[in-house]
């Protein structure tokens, strides 16, 4: 299986040069490694179905559990039939119905998508699914989106992006928390041991936030129908096919598990039958084609999920035959569609006309598509059907949505049957040559699957049975056409005639349909609250101005370590104020100067007192027994004065002309400013109280100055010798800011020469 | 093998010195350049297996241990993020030798640009390496000297009053680092790490606590975290390309290192762990929310360097195995991705002439190449499998997962709400910048200006070096494997603190 998807990936990547050089070949091409995967997979049926599935691993990053995990199930086996066979014939009908241009991208990207869906429909662990996945949703983006150049593409794959990847984003944090719970990230073995508790409920609603966005399911749905900008074979294989089924599979392989939680059923049953009858309703109301069946597929995904999400037997063995119907004349409608928009150039209901009498074979067979849709016998769709009423018949309030819903399915297949192939009085007859065997065999062979399937439902039933049999089964349930004069039959007769009711009433009065609830305005102002929000926050935040800024960082430096201090409850240390009386003159000197500092109007007079700052506290150094740093504090200090004064020349003399008033804001600034400096200043009486004596490093270096370093001087000792290497830094940075220095003054010089000329 | 420790900054310094003597000689700067960091490449690749293999390995400057001499250790964390680092200022330095060639020319040579940027590298190597409080503030001094000559240089007034934002903040907080250092060494007698880790422990739990907190303030200024970041997406966007990829990939990043190794191997608190947890949560939002309000580019890509440090804080804050595995790794992916997305964002800026994505479009459609490298990048970024940020981020999910607290589980949830905006904001800048009609560039309006945008060319070793930062970062998703290995025994040793503490200061202690 691995090779299989790696497969998919290399031909891909060949693809556009295959393109490049044979065009259209391509989709030959491309079509090999799907059809490969359905060879395989149906060859190992026998293996699959006797219980033992086949598994692969390949290892990853297993220190932090990334492993890709293969299994091929019934399920998968079920999935992949559709994913890979209908992949094989899109591609098919895709060289004959695509432009000369954009065949390599297209192609490339086809196949990857179809490597990618079979990777998520045979991944046993959370991982490999999610990777998988977000694959299918990329892909997508890319697709719908072709190269952008309509302000429709852009929007519809921007938004398919967002919503499906918000699920699936919610999908993953809820596999990780399930798994977390469960102690293993094997989906097998969660299912087979499913955990509990509040955080799994938590974990299985966002589960099914991916599987709902994913199938498009109320209120999420509005994306799948925007996306229908795509290429229609594009449309065929993601959006009916292939991609939108990735929730309802997701549903369907972790319902044996969850389905009794009541976090799992009650959302899949209320939304799954919503969607269903919204679906239907808006159908009703398109007059484009393609937009039609995107609503029909909706609706029909609302449907499987309610059967898939239930956790019945019998309901699982519907759930299972409708996934595979649907696929089956989902691709073939879509498909039709994609032939009559090329032959006459529209896919609007009220201008087209006659196509039925001008095509009467290809009408036969889209039919018979449209007619496994409605349910109609004797098709697959109508086994499928029969199974799901017969599994609710216990539940008398879902049923009846659903039936509701299957009238409405009839109705619409009346719709676009109708729509795409009648006369209509007062519109010309098309005029359109007939589709090659290659444009009408991809949209022939399912829908005669259709027929095949639902009189030979033994040929799939082995895999619907070995799905559904992770159920207790209650009474064994037989797919067929005929199961006597049943209430299911019933039912079925009563949405056949309903639909034709529903569909004539629609028809004779399209205003009076109820307005269906628009989502898609509700994801319009999701996604503008999102942006309005980041730029208030943002403009709010981002204020631009260098005081606030710094005035935040030394508020944070005062709040953060003050509250831990005060936390710790650290009681103060009895200290004395002052150890020889010349400290006093000295301190009291310092502070003076540093108010000055900040009062001054002219920079020299600034400087000179910073300069008294230095000295001072150099004095106090000295005073406090310390010559060596003393001495090295003087030298700074006069080094630094005596550049000052040089760049002072150039300056202006004062920092302002006119005397500022002092508003609040520069009150604030002050009050910052003096809490900020008294707060470094508790901190270091409260830090160094803590120890006693000197420190062992300082003892060190006192000691060993002289016969180490050869220094009298430990600074000196430090700086040269025991730490040379902080010495070596610090002149790079000084050689750094002269070098910094230089080029800006070159710059200016540059700039002011360049003014001149 | 402990000159290995040294290398990385004496041969940058050395080179830089020499390429200051050599002002006249372009070729000989771009040689030096390329053959000095491809040397720091192999030292550092070397210095890693050998350190995986046998512990970390110390170099004690001068011959004097501590708490009085100087100490560099390279540990597993500190080979690993030298060996990434090395990896991309190599490919960031051939990225701006080609710019550099294509505007002015073979025989320019540069004052500036080339020892300012070794000087930078010897300063991100000596944070990584060092030991000692206080040669992590020169290494900081270094690096910033050099970044404040590389974001003024050459440029408008206008710029260098952006750049001037820049440099005061830094300023700033080095005055706070020193007074950190201060603090520290009034309180413990010692600025050695190890040294420190044993003598922290013993403080009143009071100071120890508020000194903690005291270094989470100092580097998370350098770090940019929210409410410390306002700085960051006012400056890093006013450089060049090349300048800006290397800042963003590494500058924030040596905050983010030194973040790590002061809170795991001396502090340990659980109030500041708490307090990091929370601050993950505003750094993420509030950066996400930021790069959906810009229409610049460079601007939205900066917010998004901002949002994803949050990431790194949240794997932090949970101090467990796994949660600090989640942040080595994505570390070591958002040093390679964020700089080859600032790459890009040059290779595009130059295409269309403007940094503004609602002018620019059509860009996939006349250099479908520059697409092909920007969205595995920002795929990358948005955390998409399968690629590096993907890997990196299941591992920090999983870290939040397994913490099953309240806090723990908010946070979680605000890493995943944070990839689905990163993943629109980059969604935007295709949908600006790629899709639609190709149309030609804007015209340049300020050729002097090192900033060169709507040049419309670029050279075969721009697109080169972004192709190979960009592999570089491919290669992390493939080797994903060795790699979360590595950065789960750096993650122990992390935790258990022990291996560090005796090779610094012998078994005895």
């Amino acid at each position: 299986m691995l090779i299989l998807i790696a497969a998919h990936f290399l031909v891909a990547a060949l693809l556009p040069a295959v393109a490049a050089r044979w065009g259209r070949a391509a989709f030959v091409v491309a079509t090999l490694p799907p059809a490969a995967a359905l060879v395989t997979a149906v060859s190992w049926s026998a293996t699959v179905l006797n219980g033992a599935p086949p598994t692969e691993s390949l290892s990853w990053a297993p220190t932090i559990g990334l492993d890709l995990t293969l299994r091929l199930d019934p399920l998968a086996l079920l999935m992949i039939v559709l994913v890979s066979g209908v992949g094989a014939l899109v591609f098919v009908y895709y060289a004959a119905y695509t432009p000369p241009e954009g065949i390599g991208r297209h192609s490339a990207l086809l196949v990857v998508f179809a490597g990618s869906m079979f990777g998520l429909v045979t991944a046993d662990d959370v991982f490999s699914l999610y990777v998988f996945w977000e694959f299918t949703t990329v892909c997508s983006f890319l697709l719908v989106g072709g190269l952008g150049l309509t302000r429709a593409a852009r929007r519809s794959a921007t938004q398919a992006l967002l919503v499906t990847g918000f699920g699936g984003l919610a999908m993953l944090l809820g596999l990780i928390l399930l798994g977390t719970a469960a102690g293993t990230f094997r989906i097998s073995a969660i299912v087979a041991y499913p955990p509990s508790g509040a955080v799994v409920e938590v974990a299985v609603v966002l589960l099914l936030v991916g599987a709902l966005t994913k199938s498009a399911q109320v209120p999420f749905h509005p994306w799948l129908p925007a996306a229908m900008v795509a290429p229609t074979p594009v449309s065929a294989y993601l959006h009916a096919a292939a991609m939108v089924k990735a929730g309802v599979y997701l549903v369907a392989r972790f319902a044996p598990g969850f389905a009794d939680l009541p976090a799992w059923w009650i959302p899949l049953v209320v939304l799954g039958s919503w969607t269903m009858v919204l679906g239907g309703v808006r159908a009703l109301r398109e007059h484009d084609l393609k937009k039609l069946l995107a609503f029909g597929t909706v609706s029909q995904l609302g449907f499987l999920i309610v059967l898939l999400g239930v956790g019945e037997h019998v309901a699982a063995v519907a759930g299972a035959t409708m996934v595979l119907a649907h696929g089956l004349f989902k691709s073939a409608l879509f498909l039709a569609v994609g032939v009559i928009d090329k032959r006459t150039g529209t896919r609007d209901v009220r201008e087209l006309s006659g196509l039925g009498a001008r095509w009467p074979a290809f009408t036969g067979f889209v039919v018979l598509a449209a007619a496994s849709m409605a349910g109609a016998p004797p098709l697959l769709g109508f086994v499928g059907k029969e199974a799901a009423f017969e599994a609710l018949l216990g539940e008398p309030f879902v049923l009846a949505v659903l039936v509701l819903g299957s009238a409405l399915t009839v109705a619409y297949s009346l719709r676009f049957l109708i729509g795409a192939f009648g006369s209509k009085p007062g519109v010309s007859l098309v005029d359109s040559e007939k589709p090659g065997a290659v444009l009408a065999g991809p949209v022939v062979i399912p829908a005669l699957a259709g027929l095949v399937l639902a009189f030979a439902p033994g040929v799939v039933e082995p895999v619907i049975a070995g799905y559904a049999s992770a159920y207790p089964v209650a009474e064994p349930y037989g797919l067929a056409l005929w199961h006597g004069f049943t209430v299911p039959l019933l039912l079925s007769a009563v949405v056949l005639g309903g639909g034709y009711l529903v569909h004539r009433f629609a028809t004779g009065h399209p205003g009076r349909l109820p307005e269906a609830l628009h989502a898609q305005t509700g994801y319009d102002r999701v996604v503008m609250a999102l942006d309005s929000v980041a730029r208030g926050v943002t403009g709010r935040l981002q204020a631009g101005s260098v005081p606030v800024y710094l005035g935040v960082i030394l508020v944070v430096a005062v709040v953060v370590p003050g509250a831990g201090l005060l936390a710790g409850l650290t009681p103060l240390p009895r200290t004395q104020w002052f150890d020889s009386w010349l400290q006093v003159p000295l301190a009291v000197a310092v502070l003076v100067a540093a108010g000055l500092a900040v009062l001054a109007r002219r920079r020299l007079t600034a400087v000179l007192v910073t300069g008294v700052i230095g000295y001072g506290i150099a004095a106090l150094f000295l005073v406090d027994g310390g010559p060596d740093l003393a001495l090295a504090q003087f030298l700074v200090e006069s080094l630094t004065l005596v550049v000052f004064v040089f760049v002072l020349r150039r300056m202006p003399t004062r920092f302002t002309e006119e005397r500022r008033p002092l508003t609040e804001g520069r009150w604030v600034k002050a009050v910052v400013a003096c809490v900020a400096g008294t707060f470094v200043a508790v901190l270091a009486v409260l830090f160094s109280a803590n120890r006693d004596g000197l420190p062992e490093a300082s003892v060190e270096y006192i000691q060993r100055a002289k016969e180490d370093a050869g220094a009298s001087n430990v600074v000196n000792a430090i700086i040269v010798d025991f730490r040379a290497f902080d010495t070596v830094g610090e002149i790079a940075v000084l050689a750094v800011a002269a070098t910094g220095a230089a080029s800006l003054i070159l710059a200016s010089q540059r700039a002011r020469r360049k003014a001149d000329r | 093998m402990s000159i290995l420790v040294a290398l990385p900054v004496l041969l940058p310094l050395l080179a830089a010195a020499l390429s200051l003597v050599f002002n006249t000689f372009p070729r000989v700067q771009r040689v030096l350049g390329v053959l000095v960091l491809s040397a720091i490449v192999v030292d550092a690749a070397v210095l890693l297996a050998h350190v995986d293999r046998a512990g970390p390995v110390v170099l004690r400057m001068g011959g004097y241990g501590p708490p009085i001499g100087i100490t560099l250790v390279a540990d597993r964390l500190s080979a690993l993020l030298l060996l990434v680092s090395a990896i991309v200022t190599l490919a960031v330095l051939v990225f701006s030798i080609g710019q550099r060639i294509t505007d002015y020319g073979r025989d320019t040579a540069s004052n500036t640009f080339h020892p300012m940027y070794l000087v930078l590298c010897a300063g991100v190597a000596l944070c990584y390496v060092t030991g000692d409080l206080f040669t992590l503030f020169v290494g900081f001094e270094i690096m910033l000297s050099a970044s404040y000559v590389l974001i003024t240089r050459r440029t408008t007034a206008q710029r260098v009053r952006a750049g001037m934002t820049y440099v005061i903040v830094s300023l700033t907080s080095s005055l706070l680092f020193i007074t950190m250092i201060a603090l520290v060494y009034a309180a413990t007698g010692t600025v050695n790490l190890a040294d420190l880790a044993d003598k922290v422990a013993a403080l009143p739990p009071g100071i120890r606590t508020s000194l903690g907190l005291f270094t989470v303030v100092v580097f998370g200024i350098k770090a940019a975290l929210v409410p410390l970041h306002f700085w960051l997406p006012d400056s890093y966007p006013t450089a060049p390309a090349p300048v800006t990829a290397v800042f963003a990939g590494l500058l924030t990043k040596v905050g983010v290192y030194a973040l790590i190794r002061t809170q795991t191997l001396i502090f340990t608190s659980e109030a500041i762990w708490t307090l990091l947890l929370v601050t993950a949560l505003l750094t993420m939002l509030v950066g996400a929310l930021g790069a959906l309000a810009q229409n610049d580019i460079n601007r939205m890509m900066s917010f998004l360097l901002v949002s994803h440090i949050g990431y790194m804080l949240f794997g932090l804050a949970l101090y467990t195995e796994i949660g600090l595995t989640g942040v080595i790794l994505y570390v070591v992916h958002h040093i390679t991705v964020q700089a080859s997305l600032f790459l890009v964002g040059g290779l595009i800026t130059r295409h269309t002439g403007t940094v503004s994505l609602r002018a620019m479009s059509g860009v996939a459609t006349a250099y479908p190449l520059v697409a092909v490298l920007f969205a595995i990048s920002a795929l990358s970024l948005a955390g998409v499998p399968p690629f590096s940020g993907f890997v990196a981020k299941i591992a920090l999910l999983r870290a939040g997962a397994e913490s099953a607290t309240f806090t723990a589980y908010l946070v979680t949830g605000g890493a995943v709400l944070t990839s689905l905006l990163s993943l629109y904001a980059v969604t935007k800048i295709w949908v600006g910048a790629f899709w639609g009609e190709a149309r030609p560039p804007y015209e340049d309006p300020d050729p002097t200006d090192e900033v060169t945008v709507g040049t419309g060319n670029t050279s075969r070793g721009m697109v080169t070096a972004t192709g190979a930062l960009v592999a570089a970062g491919v290669a992390i998703a493939v080797f994903a494997g060795p790699l979360a290995g590595v950065s789960g025994r750096a993650a122990n040793d992390l935790i258990d603190g022990k291996s560090y503490r005796e090779a610094v200061l012998g078994a005895a202690r």
